[in-house]
């Protein structure tokens, strides 16, 4: 009866891991997409109404003296980046809490919890992109070469959010009041970055900023319209805060792992 | 590590001396009250090997090895470590001390729904949570049908897994779980739930599949389901493993410690 049943493919672990993460990934934005009747237009709208809201507020209300112009695509290379940060950082809260029937039952590699919401939502902000090229036409701005690094600004953003997440995952189940903590903390988070200015408006806490390590990213992104904001002081900085925050994120990780599975 | 390997069957000379379960010495500890408190320092330091205050063993100086092919049925009392071993089995619980060793692919009927998404079609639940135990599209493409017609769920493909009956999502997931042609097979209660035909049919599957050479780990409190399909039994008292024998032994000294 089975007969005619092809054997079992032989699976090396990282293309396990991979197959599961995929999985795991599209699962999440199927579910986001096939609940919703706007769909992927919810993703592009949240950043699209702030950036509305800002640029009224910054050109129409007051005269802006921060950032550079066309004003509203400062703010949309800024914004979008900062939606993949907040949105995948306040997800990883509930990385445990809310697949724990999941995780309890299903054997993967648990990193893939906390890297599943790294990658759905960077798949958002790279599906989001299409809007920045839309208003870099409309208001005629020019891409620079300098959009190379842009991959760069991935790279070292995917590092900072895994490490976060990493950290901030487990420790939610054992500190649930973490979970508002860090929600409080991405909203201060928010003003504290240059994303409704530039590094440089800051004048005298400009330092102080670049250890934010949003601010090298973000000028890195910045830099395909705006060579001008790349402040190569504030990527090494975040590049190292990345990486330290990574390492300290497996080793918190690998640590705590038994007494999560313990604790959900 | 977990490899899909072919069943080897139960009387092959090699199997004897190639368990493929080994247990030593195992042990698993928890925090008596249910908020896992932590103090920082523990964030950063190993497992220490002491027990702490408030805690205390669910299972400790566990050892035991199952060859290819064994029913293993797990008898004891609520409490006394049966789930968290099949946990430990199944590698969704790490151990404190001691190792565990599974040398072949584990399919857990262990909370069996869990894996399912409420907003998603059943079709595509199918698709996720096999895909999860390591199957590729095309060979849950090649049984598809078969898990469809053994959940008797045909008409419900397309409907989101919210809308099923309680009935129909135990069905479909032991459908795909006991499809999974893993040569180890846990099972932990889950049958109690569903009418008495389904029921029927479930032990008849696992018939099925014990012939056809796997493993299993069956957790029950039903004397005649361990009786049933069981060949070796495991008591377990208080955290430890007091009796390693032929089921019908292990049961007889359980009714006789508890029921007499």
């Amino acid at each position: 009866m089975t007969a005619a049943v092809p054997a079992r493919h032989e699976w090396s672990a990282f293309g396990r891991y991979r197959h599961s993460l995929w999985l795991l990934t599209s699962r999440d934005l199927k579910v986001r997409y096939s609940t919703s009747f706007l769909g992927y237009f919810w993703s592009i709208l949240d950043p699209l109404v702030m950036a509305t809201i800002y640029w009224f507020v910054f050109t129409q209300v007051f005269n802006r003296g921060v950032g550079h112009d066309p004003y509203i695509l400062f703010l949309l290379t800024g914004l979008l980046p900062w939606m993949w940060f907040t949105g995948a950082v306040s997800d990883t809260t509930r990385a445990f809490l809310k697949e724990s029937k999941l995780i309890r039952s299903t054997k993967i590699p648990r990193t893939i919890w906390v890297l599943r919401l790294v990658l759905s939502k960077g798949i958002e902000f790279l599906a989001s992109i299409p809007v920045i090229a839309v208003f870099a036409i409309f208001t005629g701005a020019t891409l620079h070469w300098e959009v190379v690094y842009s991959l760069l600004a991935i790279l070292l953003q995917t590092m900072l959010i895994a490490g976060i997440g990493f950290i901030v995952a487990p420790l939610v189940v054992f500190f649930r009041d973490l979970e508002r903590a860090v929600k409080l903390t991405l909203r201060f988070m928010f003003y504290a970055s240059p994303i409704i200015y530039s590094l440089q408006d800051l004048g005298d806490l400009e330092t102080l900023g670049a250890f934010n390590p949003l601010s090298g990213i973000f000028s890195l992104y910045r830099a395909s319209f705006f060579p001008q904001d790349l402040d190569w002081f504030a990527v090494v900085i975040s590049a190292a805060i990345s990486v330290v925050l990574l390492a300290i994120g497996i080793l918190v990780f690998r640590r705590n792992e038994r007494a999560v599975l313990k604790g959900i | 590590m977990a490899t899909n390997s072919p069943v080897a069957p139960a009387t092959s000379p090699s199997s004897v001396n190639n368990p493929v379960i080994r247990v030593t010495n195992a042990g698993i500890r928890f925090r008596r009250n249910r908020r896992q408190r932590r103090s920082f320092k523990d964030l950063f330091s190993s497992r220490v090997r002491r027990s702490r205050p408030g805690e205390f063993w669910a299972l400790r100086n566990v050892s035991f090895s199952v060859a290819p092919g064994e029913a293993i049925g797990v008898v004891g009392r609520n409490g006394q470590g049966k789930s968290t071993l099949l946990k430990l089995v199944a590698e969704v619980m790490l151990a404190d001390e001691g190792t565990i060793a599974v040398n072949a692919g584990v399919a857990p009927l262990i909370e069996i729904t869990g894996g399912f998404v409420d907003d998603l079609s059943v079709r595509d639940n199918v698709y996720l949570t096999a895909g999860l135990h390591g199957m590729k599209r095309a060979e849950i493409d090649a049984r598809f049908e078969e898990i469809i017609d053994f959940a008797e769920i045909g008409d419900f493909l397309d409907t989101p897994y919210k809308h099923l009956s309680s009935g129909m999502r135990v069905r479909i997931a032991f459908a795909v779980i006991s499809r999974l042609e893993e040569p180890i097979l846990l099972v932990d209660e889950v049958l109690a739930v569903g009418d008495k035909g389904f029921r029927e049919k479930c032990y008849r599957r696992i018939e099925e599949l014990l012939a056809g050479g796997r493993t299993m780990f069956f957790v029950s409190h039903n004397e005649r389901d361990l009786r049933r399909f069981c060949t070796r039994g495991l008591y377990l008292d208080k955290g430890e493993l007091v009796l390693d024998a032929p089921i019908d032994e292990v049961i007889d000294r359980y009714n006789a410690d508890y029921n007499s």
